[in-house]
C-alpha cells in the first residue's frame, strides 16, 4: 500500500511539474561518499555516443538500492544542469535540446549521485554515493528521425495483440500505423501483421503484411493504399521478407514455407526454420511475380539490394549431403548453414546475373543472415549465428560488419555493439550510414529491445537502448521490438486509412 | 396526506426496500454458490495493474471508465464470495434507479426485469463486468439530472454530457439521451445528433474498429459478439419506464403492499427461472475442476472425483493428474472414468481455457519448458487482448525454475502492482539469483531436479519416448513414473510397461 501511496504521490508531483512546465533542478548532495566506479544506471549511457539529434537520455538507479538520484550535467560551454526525481533523471525535452545544441561535436559531462535505500547496503542509515563521472559524446552526424517496428510478445505459436508503431527518435512521440484488431474477421484465428518495409527510408513508397483473417499484402504506391495477394501457382507462399529497390517499383520478397520447433531444454527455446524459400521479385506497377531463385534443394532468404540498386544480395543455405534430404528436417537443423550471394540486376531488362558469394559463413562454421549494405555501398552489415535463419532466438547471434571492397576483407571489431552471450541481430544503417541499429535481447534474454551504435570511419562506438521517456519503460514492457526500421519521415496514412482497404 | 397514507407509503417503502434485498441475497447465493468458478475464470482472464500507463490506456476509449470499474471489480472475484456481492449490489443499485424513474404501483415487479437481464447477461463467462457498470453509470447520470432544475444550464450540461458519458459508459449511454428526453423533442434533435455523430468522427481518430464505437468496445470479451442480453436490458428500462409512465394511473390505483408483492414473486419467479435454465452447470463443473488444478486441491480434486466421477475431458485430466500427485493413478487408473491418452495430455488447442490444466500437467511433471509454452499460448489466446494473472504467475515460475531470471522478474515487477499477488511476488523476486534458496525450495527445487537432461523438439518424440525421457533423467520423478505407466496401460503398450515396473522395482 505505501508503495501505491508513493507511486501516486510521485504521479501528483510529476502532473504538477508537468501542468507548470518547470523542470525540477534539486541541489547536489552537500557531502557524499566517493566510489570510484561508474553508476550502475539504466539504460547505459555512460561513455557512448550519440547523434545531435536524440531524444533525452533518461535513465535511473536501481529502485531497491537507491531512493534518491541526482544528476549534474556539464555542457561544453561550461553550463550547469541538475536533474532527479527518486531514482528517476527525467531531463525535459527542451533543455535537452539546448544541451545537444551546445555540445554538438563535443562532449558532455555527467555526475552522478545515488542515495543508498541503507537496508540494500547493510547499512541503516542512507547515504549519499558519489561515482565517477561519464561522458556523453554528441556526434555531428544526426539519426533518421523516425523508427518503425512491430510491438509482439516474443510468442511461440499464438499471438494477442500486436502493432507496427512508429517512433520519432528525436523525442518520444509513438504513434501506430497499424494493429490487428482493426480488420480481423475472424478473431479465434486471429490476424498477424508484420514486415514492414519502405523504399528509400521514406514512407509514399512501403508495406506490410497481414496473414491467416483477411490476408494481404498491404502495398502504398506513391501514398496509395491497395491490398495486394501476392501468391501465385508457381511460388511457395505469398512475399514474406521484402526488399523495396531503392528507384524502382519492384519489391524482392523470399516466399518462405516456415515452421517453429520448441526445444524441451534447450534456452534458446524456439527454433524458426524454413522447409523451403526461394526469392521472387513483385512489380508494383503490373502486379506481376517473376521468379528469382528457386533451387528445390536450396533455401534462399533474406532478400537486400544495393543502395545503387545493382545488386541483389541474399542469404543462400549451403547445400548438405545427400544422405539428410528424406531426413526430418529437425533432426539435421543445426547442420544448416547460410552464405551471403549476391546477383547483378538491370533495371531495364529485369535480368539477373550470376550468382556471386560474398561471405562465406559456413567456411567459419557459421550461419549469416539479414544483410543490409551501408548507404555509401562500401559495408556489408549482417546477423550471425552457429546455424539457422533466425538468430533472435540464437544466444550466440551477433551482428558483423565487413567491408565490401577490400579483396580479403576482414571483420570489423563490433564488441561495442554486440552482447556477450544474447542474441543480437536486425540489423539495419540510418540513411546516413553513420547509425547501426539492431534488435538485441542483452536486457533480459527474451525481449528484443533497440539498440544504436554510432559508426565512423570503419569504428562502432558502444550500443545504447533507444532513450524512453520513462527509463522504467523498458523494464516493464512486455513486447518486443520486432524489425526496427530507419524511416526519415513518418508513415502520414493513418490507420483508419490502411483498414479501409480491407472492405 | 392522513396518517393511514403516510404509513402505508412508509410501510411500502421499507417493503420495497425489503424486495431488493431480497432480490441482491439471491444474486448472492447464486453466484457465491451455484456459479463461484465463473467468477474464478473472469478473474483470471484479467491482469488488474495499479498502474497509470494502464489504466490510461482503458479509459482512452469510449466506454473506458467503465471498462476500468468493471475490471477494478473482477480482480476481487479471486474470492468468489466478494464477487458475488459486488454482482448483488451492482444489480441491487440498477434496479433502485430503475424503480425510480417511474412510479411503478402494480408493475412495481417490472423494476427488477433490467437486472435480471444484466444478470443473465453475466451467466455467460465472456460477459464483462463493464457492461453492467455502463448501464449503472448511464442511470447514475440520468438520476442527477433528474435533480437539476429545468432551463438553459440544464440543456448546456446536457450537451456537455453527451460526450462525457460516451466517453465514461460507451454506447449504452443511449439509455441516458432515452431517459432525459423532454416531452418537446424539437431542440433534442440535434443532440441526437450530436450522440450519433460520436462514433463516426471517433473512427477517424482512434484505432479500433467502427462497429466497436458504435456497439461497446469491451462489453464482452468476444470483440466479433454483439451483447444481445446486455442491449436488451439497456432497452428494456427505458420500454419499462414509457410503459409505467403510459399505464401510470391504472398501476397506481391500488396501494396495497401485496399487489406489489404479487408483481415481484411473479417477475422474480419468471426471470429466475430463465436464469436457471441458462445458467451453463456444465461449464461451471470444468472450471470448478480448473480452479481446484490451478491451487493444486489434490485432495478436494479426488473427493469431488470419487463423489462423481467426471466425464468431461478437463475434468478427467485434473483427476488423472490428482490421482499421479498421490500415487494412485496407475493403480486406480480404469476405477474411473477415461478418455484415452487424451486423459493424459488433452490436446492443446487455440483457446483460453484447454490449455492451462493441461500446462498444470506438464509443469508438476518437471516439463517446464513445455508448461512455459503452454500457458504463453494460453494467455495469448484470450480474446479481448488481456493478459492473465494467473498466467503471469505461471509465467514467472517456469522462467524462475529455468534461471531466466530477468524475465521473471519482468512478470513479478507487474504482479507487484496488483492487489492481491503483489506478496507472492514480493516473496519471490527475493529468490531471483538465489540458488541455494530455489535448490531447497519444496516446489522449484524438485521441478529443477526433473528437468530433461536431452534436449528434442516438443513434438518430435512421441509421448511415450518423453515420459520415458522425463522419468529417465531423474528416477524419482514419481509423476513421470505414474503418466508413463498409465500411458503404456491406455495404450495396451505392455512391452514399455514391464520394462519401467522392472526398472523401478
Amino acid at each position: 500500500m505505501k508503495r501505491h501511496i508513493r507511486s501516486y504521490f510521485q504521479f501528483l508531483v510529476a502532473v504538477t511539474l508537468l501542468f507548470s512546465s518547470c523542470a525540477y533542478h534539486p541541489d547536489v548532495p552537500d557531502s557524499s561518499k566517493e566510489t570510484n566506479c561508474l553508476p550502475a544506471i539504466f539504460p547505459d549511457y555512460c561513455n557512448v555516443t550519440v547523434p545531435c539529434n536524440i531524444a533525452p537520455l533518461n535513465f535511473m538507479l536501481p529502485a531497491g538500492e537507491y531512493s534518491e538520484c541526482v544528476a549534474r550535467i556539464t555542457t561544453p560551454d561550461g553550463k550547469l544542469l541538475t536533474y532527479g526525481a527518486g531514482v528517476k533523471v527525467q531531463i525535459p525535452e527542451d533543455e535537452w535540446r539546448e544541451i545537444l545544441i551546445a555540445a554538438k561535436g563535443k562532449s558532455i559531462k555527467v555526475e552522478v549521485w545515488g542515495k543508498t535505500t541503507g537496508a540494500e547496503h547493510g547499512n541503516e542509515k542512507s547515504e549519499w554515493l558519489s561515482f565517477s563521472p561519464f561522458e556523453i559524446h554528441v556526434a555531428e552526424e544526426p539519426i533518421d528521425e523516425y523508427l518503425s517496428y512491430r510491438l509482439i510478445e516474443p510468442s511461440y505459436v499464438a499471438w494477442n495483440f500486436m502493432e507496427i508503431a512508429q517512433r520519432n527518435i528525436t523525442s518520444f512521440e509513438e504513434t501506430q500505423i497499424f494493429n490487428n484488431k482493426m480488420t480481423s474477421i475472424d478473431r479465434e484465428k486471429g490476424q498477424c501483421i508484420n514486415c514492414h518495409s519502405y523504399q528509400n527510408y521514406k514512407t509514399d513508397n512501403m508495406l506490410f503484411h497481414v496473414r491467416i483473417s483477411n490476408a494481404g499484402t498491404v502495398i502504398v504506391n506513391d501514398g496509395k493504399v491497395s491490398k495486394v495477394n501476392l501468391k501465385r501457382d508457381y511460388t511457395i507462399s505469398s512475399g514474406v521478407y521484402p526488399a523495396w529497390h531503392p528507384t524502382a517499383k519492384l519489391i524482392a520478397f523470399s516466399t518462405d514455407k516456415t515452421r517453429q520447433g520448441f526445444h524441451t531444454l534447450n534456452p534458446n527455446k524456439i527454433e524458426v526454420y524454413d522447409m523451403e524459400s526461394d526469392l521472387i521479385l513483385y512489380d508494383v506497377a503490373t502486379d506481376s511475380v517473376m521468379v528469382v531463385c528457386n533451387d528445390s534443394t536450396l533455401l534462399e532468404v533474406y532478400p537486400t539490394w544495393s543502395p545503387d540498386g545493382k545488386y541483389l544480395y541474399y542469404c543462400k543455405s549451403v547445400p548438405l549431403p545427400e544422405e539428410l534430404r528424406d531426413k526430418d528436417i529437425r533432426s539435421y537443423y543445426q547442420k544448416i548453414q547460410y552464405n551471403i550471394y549476391r546477383r547483378t540486376f538491370d533495371l531495364a531488362t529485369r535480368g539477373f546475373g550470376e550468382e556471386e558469394l560474398v561471405y562465406d559463413a559456413a567456411s567459419h562454421d557459421m550461419s549469416a543472415t539479414l544483410p543490409r549494405i551501408s548507404p555509401d555501398g562500401h559495408y556489408l552489415l549482417f546477423a550471425q549465428g552457429h546455424y539457422g535463419c533466425f538468430h533472435i532466438w540464437h544466444r550466440e547471434a551477433d551482428i558483423v560488419c565487413m567491408p565490401l571492397d577490400d579483396e580479403t576483407p576482414s571483420d570489423i571489431d563490433l564488441t561495442k555493439l554486440n552482447s556477450d552471450g544474447f542474441p543480437d541481430s536486425y540489423p539495419s544503417w540510418s540513411s546516413n550510414g553513420h547509425w547501426i541499429m539492431c534488435a538485441s535481447r542483452r536486457d533480459d534474454n527474451n525481449y528484443s529491445r533497440v539498440y544504436f551504435s554510432y559508426f565512423h570511419n570503419g569504428k562502432a562506438e558502444k550500443a545504447f537502448l533507444l532513450p524512453q521517456e520513462d527509463p522504467e519503460h523498458h523494464t516493464f514492457l512486455l513486447k518486443s521490438y520486432n524489425r526496427p526500421e530507419f524511416m526519415v519521415e513518418p508513415v502520414h496514412i493513418s490507420v483508419d486509412e490502411f483498414s479501409r482497404v480491407f472492405q | 396526506m392522513n396518517e393511514r397514507s403516510q404509513w402505508s407509503m412508509v410501510h411500502g417503502q421499507w417493503s420495497m426496500a425489503m424486495f431488493t434485498l431480497l432480490f441482491g441475497v439471491a444474486v448472492l447465493l447464486f453466484f457465491g454458490m451455484a456459479y463461484p468458478h465463473h467468477l474464478h475464470y473472469q478473474e483470471q482472464y484479467q491482469l488488474f495493474l495499479f498502474d497509470r500507463n494502464y489504466m490510461w490506456e482503458i479509459v482512452k476509449l469510449p466506454g473506458g471508465v467503465a471498462d476500468l470499474l468493471g475490471r477494478f471489480c473482477t480482480q476481487f472475484f479471486l474470492f468468489a464470495w466478494v464477487g458475488a456481492l459486488i454482482i448483488s449490489v451492482l444489480l441491487s443499485a440498477v434496479q433502485l434507479l430503475t424503480l425510480r424513474l417511474a412510479s411503478w404501483g402494480r408493475l412495481y415487479g417490472l423494476s427488477f426485469v433490467p437486472s435480471c437481464l444484466l444478470w443473465l447477461f453475466l451467466l455467460d463467462e465472456n460477459a464483462l463486468l463493464g457492461g453492467v457498470w455502463a448501464v449503472l453509470l448511464s442511470l447514475l447520470a440520468s438520476w442527477a439530472f433528474d435533480h437539476l432544475p429545468c432551463g438553459w444550464t440544464r440543456r448546456i450540461l446536457l450537451i456537455i454530457a453527451i460526450p462525457v458519458l460516451y466517453w465514461m459508459a460507451g454506447p449504452v449511454c443511449i439509455l441516458f439521451f432515452l431517459l432525459q428526453a423532454p416531452k418537446r423533442l424539437s431542440w433534442y434533435y440535434g443532440l441526437f445528433v450530436l450522440l450519433a455523430l460520436l462514433p463516426i468522427l471517433l473512427s477517424f481518430y482512434l484505432p479500433v474498429p467502427a462497429d466497436k464505437l458504435w456497439f461497446g468496445i469491451h462489453y464482452h470479451r468476444y470483440p466479433t459478439v454483439f451483447p444481445v442480453i446486455l442491449w436488451v436490458a439497456v432497452l428494456s428500462i427505458f420500454v419499462l419506464t414509457l410503459i409505467a409512465r403510459a399505464l401510470h394511473r391504472w398501476a397506481n390505483a391500488s396501494h396495497r403492499i401485496v399487489v406489489a408483492l404479487c408483481s415481484f414473486v411473479v417477475v422474480i419467479a419468471g426471470m429466475g427461472w430463465i436464469v436457471w435454465k441458462n445458467s451453463n452447470f456444465k461449464a461451471e463443473k470444468v472450471m470448478q475442476y480448473d480452479f481446484m488444478a490451478r491451487h493444486q486441491q489434490w485432495n478436494r480434486i479426488l473427493d469431488t472425483v470419487n463423489a462423481e466421477k467426471p466425464n468431461n475431458p478437463i475434468g478427467v485430466t485434473v483427476q488423472n493428474l490428482a490421482l499421479a500427485m498421490h500415487g494412485l493413478l496407475t493403480d486406480h487408473l480404469f476405477e474411473y472414468n477415461q478418455n484415452g491418452i487424451s486423459g493424459l495430455f488433452p490436446t492443446v488447442e487455440r483457446d483460453a481455457i484447454s490449455p492451462l490444466p493441461t500446462a498444470e500437467v506438464f509443469y508438476q511433471l518437471g516439463m517446464v519448458n513445455v508448461a512455459q509454452r503452454t500457458v504463453f499460448e494460453a494467455q495469448e489466446a484470450i480474446l479481448d487482448f488481456q493478459k492473465s494473472a494467473r498466467c503471469y504467475k505461471r509465467l514467472a515460475q517456469t522462467n524462475l525454475i529455468n534461471g531466466d531470471y530477468e524475465v521473471a522478474r519482468k512478470y513479478l515487477m507487474a504482479l507487484q502492482k496488483t492487489l492481491f499477488y503483489s506478496d507472492w511476488a514480493n516473496e519471490t523476486l527475493s529468490l531471483l539469483g538465489n540458488e541455494e534458496a530455489i535448490a531447497k525450495h519444496p516446489e522449484y527445487g524438485r521441478l529443477r531436479q526433473f528437468a530433461y537432461k536431452d534436449d528434442f523438439y516438443f513434438s518430435d518424440h512421441t509421448t511415450s519416448q518423453m515420459l520415458q525421457s522425463l522419468f529417465l533423467s531423474n528416477t524419482d520423478n514419481r509423476l513421470a513414473y505414474e503418466y508413463l505407466l498409465a500411458y503404456c496401460l491406455l495404450t495396451g503398450d505392455r512391452e514399455t510397461y514391464y520394462q519401467f515396473t522392472s526398472i523401478k522395482r
